[in-house]
């Protein structure tokens, strides 16, 4: 049971979270100017990385927070924990739908 | 009698004598004794019969890597299965039975698989059963009731078991010298200590070691250290306990024996408790493990591990025979030499090395040994009779003959040590081989952890100790502790500790002729076996441990492993540790079902939720149905009626006249913010900018994948504020879909999301007299339909009390959801009822709110759709916009999605007019079709509908908008088929005029 | 040894920014107390009000007060991005008192409550006996505030009145 740290709350037990899949896959900014194969791209495709891996997780029994997670997949040895809007996600801000 | 006893010494309670039953038979050893060594003391050498071949078995080891003595114990509802006799301590009125052989250990007719032992070579079961396999289910039943080791109880466990969550610093596994050193460092520091050992005493193998200790025996440095320990208030010693988990972010579990040691009269409050503990740091000192020594008939009862003959002497006061043959490739072995002859036994040596420091001293004590000789064979088939030796070469390819017989009955055999390294690789960390020590140990790990004393190839006492308090003074500093000073014990007599590798003595035959020459007792794998399964192809070490059975069972590895390993390796001309281990993976011994699930049983399995109406709907005598965690009022019965019959009147009475429901159930969450359209219009289908305040709308959203993924009605309450309602089980995940939206992908829209799903009761009045109950007990707002039309919401005041009444309909009637503080609801429901008694208000649940909503052709998400259904399939085009984009509207129009095949949201009836299909049942073209049979839609819902007179479907179908009025079959579970009609999903005023009244 | 009571408290949920000085003083002048910023505790004069998250907070006060106090936060906080709702229906209070409490909620909650750690002033939300809590500890011997949604209130005292063998805490609506 991994021991996450919560950016907001701190750290606290797995059990307390739940996962979110792969981080920083940003929404095209607009899906309807896409091929199928470019939409599929974005709903389908995963890095699945052996190693370092970009994680959302879920304070769901706490602050019901998003934030980021680097977690070794191999060892799942987390390396880092970080709020979403942090610049160390260098997240697309362009990928808004509006 | 207990004629192996000796009269003086050991640690047991020679005051206490303690009864018990072996097989039937009345036998008596004392308190302090292990059932393994209370056995040994009354001269039981047979405990069991080997896994496949049947052969008699003795008693091995002395802790947890025994293969044989396997044992039931206790009677009835609290027997426990599966163990190992050297771990059971020792109580008044145990009773133990054996748990291989029939009718008996000693007389077993399967033993008459011995010999056939060349047939039961590895991979027998795949080669011999797997043709036919239509006869698989036949064979399957004999191995079945061959295999295995015990009976689990057939009656529900009487007995209470607990789970403790713990936080230390420093976590230490094993009480043995260098984990109490490690203990003591780390208590001094002043770290938060847990120090679990599996025995009932600290001090691991200082209780059974004939070496003092600053002049004292080593037991007195063990009491003092225990009696430390436990005044300090920073740290937890738990004695029988055994450290079994080793999971991420340092969680360990440890179970815990409370009450298995005491007779059953004082056996008070929980039997095991496991403790989940989070370490900043932990020590792992859990020792290592004697190797046994390969050779032919190495199985026979008497044959132990050296260090287990020492333990039963010094801890047990147990001499396990008269005349000992001691068996070693190392130093460590002389030791039970010399307890073996204090104990006054006679003693030979047997040493494969030409010379050593051991040899020098044992034979300044009188002691023969018969250097640079072997074991080639043992004599005796119930117990060991002698031993042949023959002149040893070094060289493994070259066969040994036996030119010496010496009469034994007891062999205590050393084949060096391996460290215990099974948790360390739980952990995730890698074990090397290291060459000078010829085992594995511990190598880097991923997590705040270290290994200490033996368990790191540390041999000597003093080592050992030195090691222990090493890594318990960085164990403390490392979680911010000033580590103090702290002085080991001097121990007075070293131990040389040398070893030359012995993996395997070669007879004069091949070992496919020779006798057996075992690696795994429990698993009866031999050197012939592994060998077969590297001539078959077997090279990863992993395939062989499943081909040959190898480490399977309790062993898991422990005993039979790294000889396993070198046997193999020598077979495919490699190294070792090119070969490497198999995997050790949690539980390190086995762990009991009732401590794994803890206080999680009967009414406290799974979390219950309850409506603020419970009371009122158990008062009412409504059974209950779970939904997801919910248990909501399924039907009401009146005297005298089974579910159908109440729910035809449920449903009839709210068609004709009245019924109410609790919905309160539903997910409800407020949604406010300046840019609460804009979210919204984000992730529902239809047109949120549109609605005006007070107005509600039948909403779905989907996943981006463009599949239904939940329901609600959305209801505009401000300018800037929302009510929405999500399906029962998808409240949270609706909530947590929003959340996640808008923090991560449009962290610049300002809304707030609160669940208020506990807050609001929902309380449904539906019927043609709803609106006049609601007039009746005293609304504040005007019900009619110019003031309050269908699809409203407004905030009333009901019978007085505050309310959001929305003007919704899951039934197609003229219908009212009443929204209040769920403190008020028992009060509002109990009004209602009273009140809509001139109206024969009726009472329903979730069955007749499913079969008026089927009669209308609503779907429920997640029982009519199931991920793979999208809004057109569903027949929802109508709510999709096309004025925006939002979640899962790309995916619409993916070529997949427009397929016009697809299956559809239809309705199906039954050709004869009265069979109710079965929900999930198949639907066909042409029942008698080849096979196999094209399948063309399922049954999703299924009902007998009152208010129609005959049963109801909903159904997907692929391309079923298009087969309106189209014959298809639908198979039941018998393999029998109905002919069922394609027809409109909606089978109850299609017109919808009803709800608008 | 344990002593638990239900405890007929009113509940609101506040939301606003913590970095809006607007609502922070707005909010602190309307409750007459300060808004506990640092993350995991909470402050107790007039109310208690817990840190539940960045932006969100819990006002826990008399039964009778709860609706007031929202009615003069709503006038107070008008036209501010914020979310008051009234949370008094959908949350139970219990309280629990006595040295072992730390030990009874660890046989189900994986936090450290050690007295050194989690002390009077300390909370979290985190999960107990597999249901969503929120804990407090507020008051020396030590005495914890377990707030728990309604829903699952009757199963986590069955939890309770189990652990200690006790049958309080059945308090009827």
């Amino acid at each position: 049971m991994l021991l996450i740290a919560c950016p907001y709350c701190g750290e606290r037990a797995e059990t307390e979270f739940s996962y979110g899949g792969e981080a920083g896959i940003a929404r095209p900014k607009d899906p309807h100017a896409l091929s199928d194969e470019q939409w599929a791209d974005y709903l389908f495709m995963r890095k699945n990385s052996r190693g370092m891996h970009r994680e959302l997780w879920n304070h769901a029994q706490g602050c019901r927070r998003w934030f980021e997670v680097e977690r070794d997949t191999v060892s799942y040895v987390i390396k880092e924990c970080y709020e979403i809007a942090t610049p160390a996600t260098s997240r697309d801000n362009q990928s808004r739908a509006d | 009698m207990q004629t192996n006893r000796l009269d003086t010494g050991g640690r047991i309670d020679r005051s206490k004598p303690a009864g018990f039953r072996f097989d039937g038979r009345k036998l008596q050893g004392y308190t302090g004794d292990t059932l393994a060594s209370a056995l040994l003391a009354n001269g039981v050498s047979i405990v069991g019969r080997s896994f496949k071949l049947h052969r008699p078995r003795g008693i091995v080891g002395s802790g947890a890597e025994e293969p044989n003595a396997i044992m039931q114990i206790g009677n009835g509802a609290s027997t426990c299965p599966n163990l190992r006799a050297t771990q059971v301590e020792l109580y008044d009125g145990l009773i133990a039975r054996t748990t291989k052989g029939w009718p008996g250990v000693n007389y077993d007719i399967a033993a008459i698989n011995d010999v056939f032992g060349r047939i039961f070579s590895a991979g027998f079961y795949y080669k011999t059963f797997m043709r036919p396999q239509s006869l698989w289910h036949v064979y399957e039943k004999f191995i079945r009731r061959s295999a295995g080791f015990g009976r689990a109880p057939a009656a529900a466990d009487p007995d209470k078991y607990e789970h403790l969550n713990a936080h230390c610093d420093v976590l230490i596994a094993g009480g043995g010298p260098a984990g109490l050193a490690a203990a003591l460092a780390a208590g001094r520091a002043g770290a938060r200590v847990i120090i679990a050992d599996e025995q009932n005493e600290f001090g691991g193998n200082l209780l059974a070691t004939a070496a003092t200790l600053d002049g004292a025996p080593a037991s007195d440095w063990v009491q003092q250290t225990t009696a430390e320990l436990s005044a300090m208030d920073n740290v937890t010693a738990l004695p029988r306990s055994t450290v079994f988990g080793y999971f991420d972010s340092n969680f360990l579990t440890i179970a815990e024996r409370c009450t298995d040691h005491l007779p059953a009269i004082e056996r008070s409050g929980s039997r095991e408790r496991v403790w989940r503990v989070r370490a900043a740091q932990v020590v792992l000192a859990q020792g290592a493990f004697e190797r046994p020594l390969v050779f032919c008939n190495n199985d026979r009862p008497g044959i132990m591990l050296a260090s287990a003959v020492s333990t039963y002497i010094n801890r047990y006061a147990v001499r396990t025979g008269e005349r000992a043959v001691v068996f070693t490739n190392n130093d460590s072995a002389y030791q039970t030499a010399i307890d073996l002859q204090r104990a006054g036994a006679d003693v030979a040596i047997v040493d494969s090395r030409r010379s050593s420091a051991g040899a020098t001293a044992a034979i300044a004590t009188g002691i023969p040994v018969l250097s640079g000789h072997v074991v080639v064979d043992t004599v005796g088939r119930k117990g060991i009779k002698a031993v042949r030796v023959g002149r040893w070469s070094g060289d493994a390819t070259q066969t040994v003959d036996a030119t010496i017989t010496i009469d034994c009955d007891v062999l205590a055999m050393s084949g060096g040590w391996s460290p215990a390294v099974h948790l360390q690789s739980q952990a995730g960390g890698r074990n090397e081989w290291n060459d000078e020590l010829q085992c594995f140990v511990p190598g880097e790990s991923p997590q705040e952890n270290r290994v200490a004393g033996s368990g790191r190839g540390k041999w000597s006492l003093s080592d050992c100790l030195e090691d222990g308090l090493g890594a318990g003074k960085d164990a403390a500093s490392r979680s911010g502790y000033t580590p103090v000073d702290v002085e080991a014990p001097n121990v007075d007599t070293e131990e040389p500790a040398s070893m030359e590798p012995l993996w395997r003595v070669p007879a004069s035959q091949p070992p496919d002729r020779c006798p057996k020459q075992f690696i795994d007792y429990q698993n009866d794998t031999s050197v012939a076996d592994v060998r077969l399964a590297a001539r078959e192809g077997y090279c990863n070490v992993e395939h062989v441990k499943r081909y040959t059975a190898l480490g399977f069972g309790t062993d898991q590895g422990k005993l039979g492993n790294i000889n396993g390993m070198a046997v193999l390796a020598e077979s495919l001309g490699k190294s070792i540790p090119e070969v490497g281990t198999t995997t050790f993976r949690p539980a390190y011994t086995p762990v009991t079902f009732g401590a794994l699930a803890g206080e999680n049983v009967g009414e406290l399995f799974d979390p219950v939720r309850t409506t603020a109406l419970h009371e009122c709907h158990e008062a009412a005598g409504a059974p209950f149905e779970v939904v997801g965690q919910w248990h909501r009022p399924w039907y009401f019965p009146q005297p005298g009626e089974d579910l159908h019959a109440a729910v035809n009147r449920e449903c009839l009475a709210t068609r004709n006249s009245l019924g109410i429901m609790d919905a309160s159930t539903l997910g409800k969450i407020d949604v406010r913010g300046p840019d609460a359209v804009e979210f919204l219009e984000r992730i529902y289908t239809h047109n949120i900018g549109k609605m005006s305040v007070g107005r509600c709308a039948y909403g779905v959203l989907l996943g981006e994948d463009g599949m239904l993924m939940d329901d609600g009605v959305m209801a505009r309450l401000g300018e800037q504020r929302f009510y929405l309602t999500t399906t029962t089980g998808g409240a949270a995940a609706v909530l947590s879909w929003l959340e996640l939206w808008l923090q991560t992908e449009w962290p610049e829209l300002d809304v707030f999301l609160t669940s208020l799903t506990d807050q609001f009761s929902t309380i449904a009045v539906a019927g043609p007299n709803s609106r006049r109950l609601l007039m009746k007990i005293g609304c504040d707002v005007d019900l009619d339909n110019a003031g309050f039309p269908f699809m409203s919401v407004r905030d009333a005041e009901l019978a007085g009390m505050p309310v959001q009444l929305f003007r919704v309909s899951f039934s197609g009637e003229l219908a009212f959801e009443i929204n209040l503080s769920s403190s008020d609801a028992p009060r509002m429901w109990r009004t209602l009822m009273q009140a809509g008694e001139e109206f024969g208000i009726t009472p329903y649940g979730t069955e007749t709110m499913h079969v008026l909503r089927a009669e209308k052709g609503f779907v429920i998400i997640g029982q009519d759709t199931d991920g793979s259904v999208s809004p057109v399939d569903a027949g929802m085009s109508w709510l999709l916009s096309k004025e925006k984009d939002f979640l899962g509207k790309r995916s619409l129009s993916r070529p997949d999605c427009a397929r016009e095949d697809r299956k559809q949201l239809v309705g199906v009836l039954s050709a004869d007019g009265t069979t109710v299909l079965r929900e999930g049942a198949q639907l066909v073209e042409d029942p008698h079709a080849r096979q196999p049979v094209p399948m063309c839609g399922h049954v999703m819902s299924s009902y007998y509908s009152a208010c129609l007179g005959h049963p109801i479907a909903l159904g997907l179908v692929a391309g079923g908008r298009s087969k309106k009025g189209e014959t298809l079959y639908a198979m039941q579970s018998d393999g029998s088929s109905t002919a069922v009609k394609i027809v409109s999903p909606v089978f109850y005023d299609p017109k919808s005029e009803r709800q608008n009244d | 040894m344990t002593d638990f009571s239900r405890v007929d408290l009113g509940h609101i949920n506040l939301r606003g920014s913590a970095e809006d000085s607007r609502f922070v003083d707005g909010a602190t002048k309307v409750l007459g107390q300060s808004l506990p910023l640092a993350a995991n505790t909470l402050t107790q004069s007039l109310h208690r009000i817990y840190w539940l998250g960045p932006d969100e907070w819990q006002v826990v006060t008399e039964s009778d007060r709860a609706a007031d106090l929202v009615r003069q936060l709503e006038a107070a906080l008008a036209g501010q991005h914020v979310a008051i709702n009234d949370l008094s229906g959908g949350q139970v209070a219990l309280q629990l008192t006595g040295t072992d409490v730390p030990e009874l909620l660890a046989r189900a909650c994986t936090l450290d409550l050690h007295p050194s750690l989690f002390g009077v002033g300390d909370c979290a939300q985190s999960g107990l006996a597999k249901t969503n809590v929120l804990l407090g500890c507020i008051g020396e011997t030590p005495v914890y505030e377990i707030i728990v949604r309604r829903s699952y209130s009757e199963y986590l005292l069955r939890w309770l009145r189990q652990k200690t063998h006790s049958r309080a805490g059945s308090v009827s609506s």
